[in-house]
């Protein structure tokens, strides 16, 4: 790589953080509304109790846990991409690992902030946390809800960690290329990285590390999401494929978020020439690896259920498959399979818009399976003088929404503040690789930036 | 601090002026070589000695695992309430808390270990050219034996200047 | 020895009056959900009956059966409690701490009769009702999950009054108020550790059977099959 293609990487990734046009401050402002409108609905609700909402006997569990098991699935992109590619030398993951990483953070960040919303007096969530209080008495840790605590702050930790560790060589980077005050704070937040080879030896060194301690974390943590679930009673809860089903069903929406995530930066920071169709082919074959195994998890669970035949799992069953649920029901499988499925294995569909439209409906689908797991048992438990139905209240919505308008909110200022693909490590995947190069292989593709070829 | 270097435009001759510089008595310690990315492929230093990190990362990881444990087996006994049944102290949650306890303690032993070990936060004056982060590759001697020596196999590598610290 | 508290229902004399639901409410300060929150399910019930009708008019056959908590030994809804406030007594009975609860509702969910309650708001008593209040039951604040205790308060009022008049508590002396109120003298509480009780004699009973057995709670509550 010569020293003008550096220097151009240099210009295109620092680019979004030099200048920025009118269209973000709107976005901002924007985004900030809607956030200030959701805090707003929280605080009604505290004030009021939780009677503002939906959720009802026995449906004590609904939009909240949703989209706490939601978000925490949508933050497995990151792992996934960053710690298992890297741990498997692929290197077309160089230019995603950041925009995956960052979706991870902010992901986490977001859905931890579930369990304080739901709960019924949230000024004590500090009841959770396990320090020797004035109260004499501990946290009870046989409950899911403990493990949630340690496994949420475990890989809140280690994913914030996973990030910034690459960052400092940028910052670095971006100490020395901006000026005025930028300049200062970059100064100040490179600790005074040098480059030098023993601290680039290091530092991938921890990072080889890192990637494979926060792979076992990830997976753990959306397993004892789902044993929030699976360790009570409540017919088609008590399933024991709950982990896998969950940790898959993460991972396949985690990857959902990131290709949308990676087309809209793609457009809007002029990406084009890092973010190559190749890189969305990829993400789109696994997305389409995960379809087929969510798919498989779904159809296991609803044929063990229905051969199981018993009279309060069958209930529920019902509901889901033609009762109330069903158009939900339904809607899902569409989103998460039948549409996702012809367009991600039909190469001539998985072109960026495909995979974009692929990973929208996944979403969607997504966010009403987790919906569809937890409110027709709740509806439909064992006595059926307690079947109920639920209806989302206002507060409940907005709140929901202006979830959505964090991620992205918190997603937009972080490419004001740091390049949002990561210069060094993409750098480093241009060097010349000492390998058999193929009969006729252009030059050019040689050098490319991004390579299926480890 | 004493240090001459050269920047140099890519790899190779980076490479050149290293092998050159060991050629001429200059001792691997006094070298530093600084990147704007790391060069696995070359061999800038000789001091790749195996990393202890992943030992560091393990112990950090028993001491989580003894952190774990004792806290389950504490919480659980300080005040043993009967829930559901289950033993006071019930081993099949603390396996939980236990493994996640040990992998926080892994991943914060590993990064506090990079820290230690590269030096970082530092506020020291060190050898350093904000030229490197456009892509030039930054060979330094510091403290020379002899400066006009290390100077003209410093230029012999294909730069025009060397710059003084 | 320490008393193990249970109850039976006998089905058979069971007339669904709901003297039960309103004598609890008014012990144990139940706060008033009102039309509108009870059609959207907030309503407080301690003790429900549960009303099953079976068959086509005019052979209609009705179901009554009062559902309180049933005080399991191998209770769902206690580990799951992540603050305690759902724990095991030594006297049998499932304790609700309301200190401790921040009201995740986990336990509410994991309870598979459904007999624990939020409180979805703060407790509103029109006037003049708050001047029936318990003095012995503390009232609940917004956001705590609480449920039938087997009326604590007068099992410890009664164990009181025993130890001070230094005798053994007589069987039939602690009547929790659905007891204390039903007119046929359905439900029977005692002690399920004194062999020649009335709760363990009618336990016993061949009509005995349990809520929800399969579910592997191991409820203290018998509930004696209607005949027909």
């Amino acid at each position: 790589m010569t020293l003008q293609d550096e220097q151009k990487i240099n210009a295109d990734l620092l680019r979004p953080l030099r200048s920025t046009s009118v269209w973000f401050f709107l976005l901002v402002a924007f985004l900030g509304t809607i956030l200030l409108c959701g805090a707003g609905a929280w605080f009604y609700q505290m004030s009021n109790g939780l009677a503002v909402a939906g959720i009802r006997w026995p449906i004590f569990w609904a939009f909240y846990i949703t989209n706490f098991v939601f978000w925490i699935g949508i933050s497995h992109a990151g792992t996934l991409i960053s710690a298992i590619l890297r741990l498997v030398n692929a290197t077309w993951r160089r230019p995603v690992t950041r925009c995956a990483e960052v979706i991870t953070v902010f992901a986490l960040m977001i859905g931890a902030m579930f369990p304080i919303i739901h709960l019924g007096r949230p000024w004590l969530f500090f009841y959770l946390i396990p320090y020797p209080s004035e109260r004499h008495i501990w946290p009870n840790v046989r409950s899911p809800l403990s493990w949630d605590f340690f496994a949420i702050s475990t890989y809140l930790t280690g994913s914030t960690l996973f990030l910034i560790l690459p960052i400092i060589p940028d910052f670095a980077l971006m100490r020395d290329q901006m000026t005025g005050w930028r300049r200062r704070i970059y100064g100040v937040l490179a600790l005074g990285w040098q480059g030098t080879t023993k601290q680039w030896h290091r530092l991938e060194a921890a990072m080889q590390i890192m990637a494979i301690a926060i792979v076992p974390v990830a997976i753990s943590v959306h397993t004892i999401v789902s044993f929030d679930f699976s360790m009570s009673p409540v017919p088609m809860w008590h399933s024991t494929v709950f982990g896998p089903y969950f940790v898959v069903g993460a991972i396949f929406s985690g990857i959902a978020g990131l290709i949308i995530a990676m087309a809209v930066l793609r457009k809007t920071l002029h990406l084009e020439a890092y973010l190559h169709p190749l890189h969305f082919q990829n993400l789109g074959k696994l997305l389409l690896l995960m379809s087929l195994l969510w798919g498989y998890f779904t159809f296991a669970e609803r044929i063990t259920t229905w051969y199981g035949n018993q009279p309060a799992e069958m209930a529920v069953f019902w509901e889901t498959q033609t009762g109330s649920y069903a158009p939900l029901f339904w809607t899902m499988v569409f989103c998460n399979f039948l549409i996702p499925f012809p367009i991600l294995a039909i190469r001539k569909l998985r072109t960026i818009t495909g995979c974009v439209i692929a990973s929208s409906t996944i979403v969607v689908g997504m966010w009403l399976e987790r919906f569809l797991i937890i409110v027709p048992s709740l509806g439909t438990k064992n006595l059926p003088y307690s079947w109920s139905s639920y209806r989302p209240q206002p507060v409940e919505i907005m709140i929901t929404i202006a979830t959505f308008a964090a991620m992205v909110l918190l997603y937009t200022l972080f490419t004001k503040a740091v390049p949002i693909i990561s210069i060094w490590e993409l750098k480093v995947g241009g060097h010349v690789q000492p390998q058999l190069t193929a009969e006729g292989e252009t030059e050019e593709e040689h050098h490319a930036l991004w390579r299926t070829r480890p | 601090m004493k240090a001459i270097y050269g920047l140099y435009p890519d790899p190779d001759s980076a490479q050149h002026a290293v092998d050159e510089l060991r050629k001429g008595g200059v001792p691997d310690r006094s070298i530093t070589v600084i990147s704007s990315q790391p060069y696995e492929e070359y061999q800038f230093s000789h001091r790749y000695k195996q990393t202890w990190l992943f030992w560091i990362a393990a112990g950090g990881g028993v001491a989580g695992l003894a952190a774990g444990l004792t806290l389950a087996y504490i919480t659980e006994t300080s005040w043993p309430l009967v829930t559901g049944g289950m033993p006071i102290v019930a081993w099949w949650p603390n396996i939980i808390i236990m493994f996640e306890l040990t992998m926080l303690g892994a991943i914060l032993a590993t990064v506090v270990s990079l820290f230690v070990t590269t030096g970082l936060p530092t506020k020291d004056s060190k050898v350093y050219d904000p030229e490197v982060s456009q892509g030039k590759i930054l060979v330094a001697v510091e403290e020379p034996a002899d400066d006009a020596l290390v100077e003209r196999t410093l230029k012999a590598s294909g730069i025009e200047e060397v710059k003084r610290v | 020895m320490t008393h193990r508290w249970g109850m039976t229902v006998d089905l058979d004399r069971c007339t669904g009056c709901e003297a039960c639901v309103t004598a609890c409410r008014t012990e144990n300060n139940i706060r008033i959900a009102g039309p509108e929150q009870s059609a959207k399910g907030r309503a407080i019930a301690w003790i429900r009956v549960e009303r099953y009708y079976e068959g086509d008019f005019p052979d209609v056959r009705v179901k009554f059966r009062p559902v309180m908590c049933q005080q399991c030994d191998a209770a769902p809804c206690e580990p799951v409690c992540p603050t305690y406030a759902s724990h095991h007594t030594d006297e049998g009975l499932n304790a609700q701490v309301y200190n401790r609860c921040i009201g995740t509702r986990y336990c509410a969910n994991a309870c598979p009769y459904n007999v624990r309650f939020f409180n979805f708001g703060n407790p509103v008593f029109d006037r003049p009702l708050e001047l029936a209040l318990n003095p012995d039951v503390s009232v609940r604040e917004v956001g705590v999950v609480e449920k039938c205790t087997f009326c604590v308060q007068r099992i410890s009022a009664g164990k009181d009054v025993a130890k001070a008049e230094n005798r053994e508590l007589k069987d039939g002396e602690i009547k929790p108020a659905c007891v204390q109120s039903c007119p046929t003298s359905a439900i029977v509480f005692g002690d399920l550790n004194d062999p020649e009780s009335e709760v363990s004699r009618l336990s016993r009973s061949s009509r005995g059977t349990k809520l929800l057995e399969d579910v592997g709670t191991l409820p203290k509550v018998t509930y004696l099959q209607k005949q027909y």
